[in-house]
């Protein structure tokens, strides 16, 4: 290269820069970056803080999970590679107090723990607790409200686990690892690990669980997993994060990570279009100063040399400028979020920077390729002869270099191929069925706007004529407002889904254990006391103990452990079952039939007893449809067969059960009930009042798990809301870009017209029917595109229902037409805001 | 061909492809222009004109013939040595100017002497926009000049690699009747001081009547005009 070319390039550059030649091309690699890189770096920043958030959840980063106590080397290798452990020992043990017994969530923690999140404790049960930063010493224990209750004792009195007597210093209130589920767990007691052995729970038959606590960075986490995970054995060990969480937090988390990678990845595609519209409207401009230098003599590869060096320069630019703003974006949005959603800006991220920068090199390089091409092969000849364009036309070069830079995209920032595919393969089907639509629409508006020549008419006329050009412009905009319907739809469905989960007046506390006696008088006094009450679920306990006629292994029994190892997991403490002739609300039968519908033709008396279990008790215990389960309840047998299997949402804070069974099975069985209620946190201190005259009965309190599962998805929601306006301001100047682009190609028509004497009313008139004409017929088919990719995306990635959106219908093509053709009327008023030697002399 | 010819054609013609069919828009023609000389190629609108200037530059392929520039045959040049030929020894004048647009008359006169690889391109550039008169212009876009001073800029463009030959093609075509005579008058003085070779396509008779021969360019046909008019019948077909 010689110093000519690189200097001839620079003041081509300059020149352009200064003369705005560049301005569109710029911008639109500054967006590209800039979008790219404020939405990459807030949504990981974003991320980071709600895994933070979340890690709370389970106390740490990761979690091993082990049945029997892992080698001591693992932990000190962990801590060898910097990570923070704690450790924590889970048995199911019975307490005693005052002759009273009960089944308790037994917990001894070693002084690490929680490494994430608070321990909180009350002074009195059923209060508020406080975030307290010690743990029970020696010979202390830390119980829950409804123990207290079970037990008939208050703080300070004595409680005996296995064989050791401790003090009840403290109302435990929360400890971050609580899970979600209600009747999942028994009434946890806090201990020191110190005091665990002195109690002997562990020994034979018992079911212990050992849970190491782990934090640091996750590269670090990574690598300790990568040295451990050969060393595990699947039957006995489980490694968790946040993310594979089931309770909600986790799943939430998730789909806003994926929300967030949609977004950018829509984004990236958004700066793309406009990168490939400025370019190739920067290519068609450059037509005769190729050829100018062709015909002076420039060799092809000087000529070459030029132009690379210019998008070499503009990419250098645009990058610059749009790190900085993409940079100044994210931090103001970070600091207009500040106290709604804590997101530290303290940490930062390379990752988006890298993928920024590289966005816009590739946007930029692929992008501009093919015009470029195009460029290179303009005939000297253009000089004499002025029609002369291009000599290269090949739209299959364009689609294959745009398609493969758009797909290289999504891959390399994803790193999910299936995402990828699925936005990539809608996205052909879209423009490729686009395309069609777009020229028989066309063809048909050129006949209906055959005739006089009004602003109508002249609109089509123009839109007839440059029927690729404006294919190729009504697709732009079309996929333009396509994605921004995807990001749009997907952030309400899921945030409605999110909000469904937990509406106001989710039940926040559970009675359990009310006699059928109280029933009445319970629910007499809490409409006394204006306190809503939940429907009342009969209940008995059982104890599962066959399939099939095959006994299955009763874990808390300390029966000889080896007679029984061969035989299935029973549950491992009394089930509660129900009775019902409705499926419950936002539970599905996913196989079989609810109970009473099969088309028996035994009489009732006849049948045997059916009863409906929950899915992924069904898969955990290997139950099939037709299976003859048994129960002992109080001292009866009873056979059930399964003739349904269910899911149901247990994150939906209502009593669900794993068992159903139908009613005339317990009509036998005296019941107590459960029910719940929602009391407003501030109302708290009311419960004392509300619980005393029912003493036996046992309260749940909840509050605090809810309470936690609500910020976290208000926080989530806060965040999606963002990123939404992100795209659509990004989305926005890409519409801009495009207008911008078009407004240049009819500069021509309009300075032949204004020279004809047109009325500026009837220019300007007809550029804004055209316009809407586009939008209209863009929106449309944007949201018949955005219902085919929505479902894609819903089913198969975001693992949501699918569901039409009709309304989009409408609003699509109208706010289509309302967009583009205010952008349309703005671009014209500024050309038609010159006269017409301006115009005239713009064009040469 | 003697060292004196400085364009030589030997039946070129050029045919191209319609929807139609093959259309020959160009019949063999065969011509030289000695070095030093001017000739004008008259006729009218779409008489092949333009096309021939085209072939003549190189800046198009012949379907048949061969045309020697200064005794280097070009029919067998690729486009990229036709390029390098054009930057030794062609300069070009346009109806239209075809001036860079975002250089400045400065930069758009130092351009072939640029892509010639000439170290003084601005100190000829400069010399020569103060030979036209436009010094006072140097930092002026396309876009800030009038067009009797783009012309002026254009020819400026076409003088500084020196070269052998000079292609105008209708140079005053966009110009009112005072740019004209201006333009006119400096094409002619540069091009007598410089010996260069000048064809010059126009359908104005005055202009053409300035140039030394006439070639007339009819249907694609060409005739050479002999500049007594009392021969009646002097033209002759030099195909």
């Amino acid at each position: 290269m010689t110093n000519y070319t690189l200097s001839l390039a620079w003041r081509l550059f300059r020149h352009e820069t200064k003369r705005g030649e560049l301005t569109i091309i710029l911008l639109a690699i500054i967006l590209s970056v800039a979008s790219v890189l404020s939405l990459s770096l807030f949504s990981e920043r974003l991320k980071y803080a709600l895994t933070e958030k979340s890690a709370e959840f389970i106390a740490a980063d990761r979690v091993l999970e082990s049945n029997k106590p892992v080698d001591l080397a693992w932990i000190e290798k962990a801590q060898e590679m910097g990570l923070n452990t704690a450790h924590q020992t889970y048995a199911r043990s019975m307490v005693f107090a005052n002759e009273q017994m009960d089944l308790v969530d037994l917990r001894a923690a070693d002084t690490g723990y929680p490494l994430k999140g608070t321990v909180k404790v009350a002074d009195e049960p059923f209060t508020q607790g406080i975030a307290i930063d010690r743990l029970p010493t020696s010979g202390e224990a830390w119980i829950e409200s409804q123990l207290f209750q079970t037990l008939a004792i208050s703080v300070g009195d004595n409680i005996e686990v296995g064989d050791k007597i401790f003090r009840v210093s403290k109302v435990l209130t929360e400890v971050p690892d609580a899970g979600f589920s209600v009747f999942g767990g028994d009434p946890k007691v806090l201990i020191s690990k110190m005091d665990l052995a002195a109690t002997k729970v562990e020994g034979p038959g018992s079911r212990i669980d050992y849970s190491y606590f782990f934090t640091g960075d996750s590269g670090d986490l990574d690598d300790y997993y990568d040295w451990l995970e050969p060393q595990l054995d699947n039957e006995i060990h489980d490694w968790d994060s946040v993310e594979d969480d089931e309770s909600g937090i986790g799943r939430a988390v998730g789909r806003a990570g994926q929300y967030f990678l949609l977004a950018s990845l829509l984004a990236i595609v958004l700066a793309a279009v406009s990168i490939a519209v400025a370019a190739q409207r920067y290519s068609m401009r450059h037509y005769d100063p190729v050829a100018i230098m062709k015909t002076l003599g420039a060799p092809k590869k000087m000529v070459q040399q030029i132009y690379l060096l210019q998008i070499l320069f503009i990419t250098a630019l645009g990058i610059t400028i749009g790190v900085i703003l993409g940079f100044v974006i994210q931090q103001l949005v970070v600091l207009a979020i500040a106290g709604k959603v804590d997101v530290s800006v303290d940490v930062w991220h390379w990752r988006p920077l890298i993928i920024a920068i590289f966005t816009g090199t590739v946007c930029a390089v692929l992008f501009s390729l093919y015009p470029l091409m195009k460029l290179f092969s303009v005939s000297p000849l253009r000089v004499l002869r002025r029609d002369l364009g291009a000599n290269l036309s090949s739209r299959l070069i364009q689609f294959v270099a745009s398609g493969g830079a758009i797909f290289l995209l999504m891959w390399a920032y994803s790193q999910n191929i299936k995402v990828s595919a699925i936005l990539f393969i809608s996205g052909i089907i879209l423009v490729v069925s686009l395309f069609g639509v777009t020229y028989g629409l066309i063809w048909v508006g050129r006949k209906l706007g055959q005739g006089k020549m009004g602003a109508w008419q002249l609109a089509w006329a123009r839109i007839h004529r440059r029927a690729m050009d404006n294919s190729v412009q009504l697709i732009s905009f079309a996929v333009t407002i396509m994605l921004l319907l995807i990001v749009l739809v997907m952030r309400n469905d899921m945030v409605q889904q999110w909000q469904d989960q937990l509406p106001q007046g989710t039940p926040n506390y559970f009675l359990v254990n009310i006699s059928q006696a109280q029933q009445p008088n319970l629910q007499q006094h809490f409409v006394t006391n204006q306190v809503e009450i939940d429907k009342f679920y009969p209940v008995v306990r059982g104890r599962f103990v066959a399939v099939n006629d095959e006994k299955v292994r009763t874990a808390v029994s300390k029966e000889d452990p080896d007679e029984q190892s061969n035989g299935r997991d029973g549950l491992g403490r009394e089930a509660n079952l129900t009775w019902s002739n409705t499926l419950q609300k936002g539970s599905e039968v996913m196989a079989g039939k609810w109970l009473g519908e099969n088309n028996n033709s035994d009489t009732a008396a006849q049948r045997p007893f059916e009863v409906s279990i929950e899915e992924g008790i069904a898969e955990r215990m290997q139950l099939g449809l037709g299976d003859k389960l048994t129960f002992n309840i109080g001292s009866e047998i009873v056979d059930l067969n399964v003739t349904s299997i269910r899911n149901v949402n247990w994150q939906s804070m209502q009593p669900n059960f794993f068992f159903v069974i139908e009613p005339r099975a317990l009509q036998n069985f005296i019941p107590t009930y459960i029910s719940s209620f929602n009391l407003p946190t501030e109302r708290k201190s009311d419960i004392t009042q509300l619980m005393q005259p029912f003493a036996n009965v046992t309260l749940i309190d909840v509050d605090a798990r809810i309470n936690q599962l609500r910020s976290i998805v208000d926080q989530v929601s806060m965040a999606v809301e963002f990123i939404l306006i992100l795209v659509l301001a990004a989305g926005a100047l890409v519409l801009i870009a495009q207008v911008q682009a078009s407004m240049d190609e009819r500069q021509q028509e309009l300075a032949i017209l204004r020279t004809l004497g047109a009325k500026g009313r009837l220019i300007r008139a007809s550029v804004v029917f055209e316009f809407i004409i586009i939008g209209v017929v863009a929106g449309a088919m944007a949201a018949v595109a955005n219902e085919f990719s929505l479902y894609m995306l819903q089913t198969q990635i975001f693992q949501m229902p699918a569901s039409l959106h009709l309304e989009y219908w409408i609003i699509a093509p109208l706010a289509g037409a309302l967009v583009v053709g205010i952008l349309g009327a703005l671009g014209c008023w500024r050309l038609l805001s010159l006269n017409t030697s301006q115009l005239l002399r713009q064009m040469v | 061909m003697t060292p004196t010819t400085m364009i030589k054609t030997n039946g070129i013609s050029k045919t191209v492809t319609t929807t139609q069919g093959q259309l020959q828009i160009l019949k063999p023609i065969s011509f030289e222009v000695k070095a030093g000389e001017s000739i004008a190629i008259v006729g009218a609108s779409g008489s092949g004109k333009s096309t021939l200037l085209s072939l003549l530059a190189g800046l198009d392929e012949v379907s048949e013939g061969e045309i020697y520039i200064d005794g280097q045959a070009m029919q067998n040049m690729d486009e990229e040595q036709r390029a390098q030929l054009r930057g030794a020894k062609v300069g070009f004048i346009f109806q239209s100017f075809m001036l860079v647009q975002s250089l400045t008359a400065l930069e758009n006169i130092m351009l072939p002497a640029e892509i010639a690889g000439h170290h003084d391109a601005k100190k000829r550039a400069l010399d020569i926009l103060e030979l036209v008169g436009l010094d006072h212009r140097a930092s002026h876009y396309p876009n800030q000049l009038s067009g009797g001073e783009q012309q002026r800029v254009a020819i400026a463009r076409a003088f500084i690699s020196k070269p052998k030959i000079l292609f105008a093609d209708e140079p005053t075509g966009n110009l009112d009747a005072d740019n004209s005579d201006k333009i006119e008058k400096l094409l002619f003085e540069l091009n007598q001081n410089s010996h260069t070779t000048l064809v010059l396509v126009t359908h104005d008779p005055v202009l053409a009547s300035k140039c030394q021969r006439q070639l007339h360019m009819q249907a694609g046909e060409l005739t050479e005009v002999f500049p007594t008019p009392s021969i009646e019948q002097a033209a002759r077909k030099v195909g």
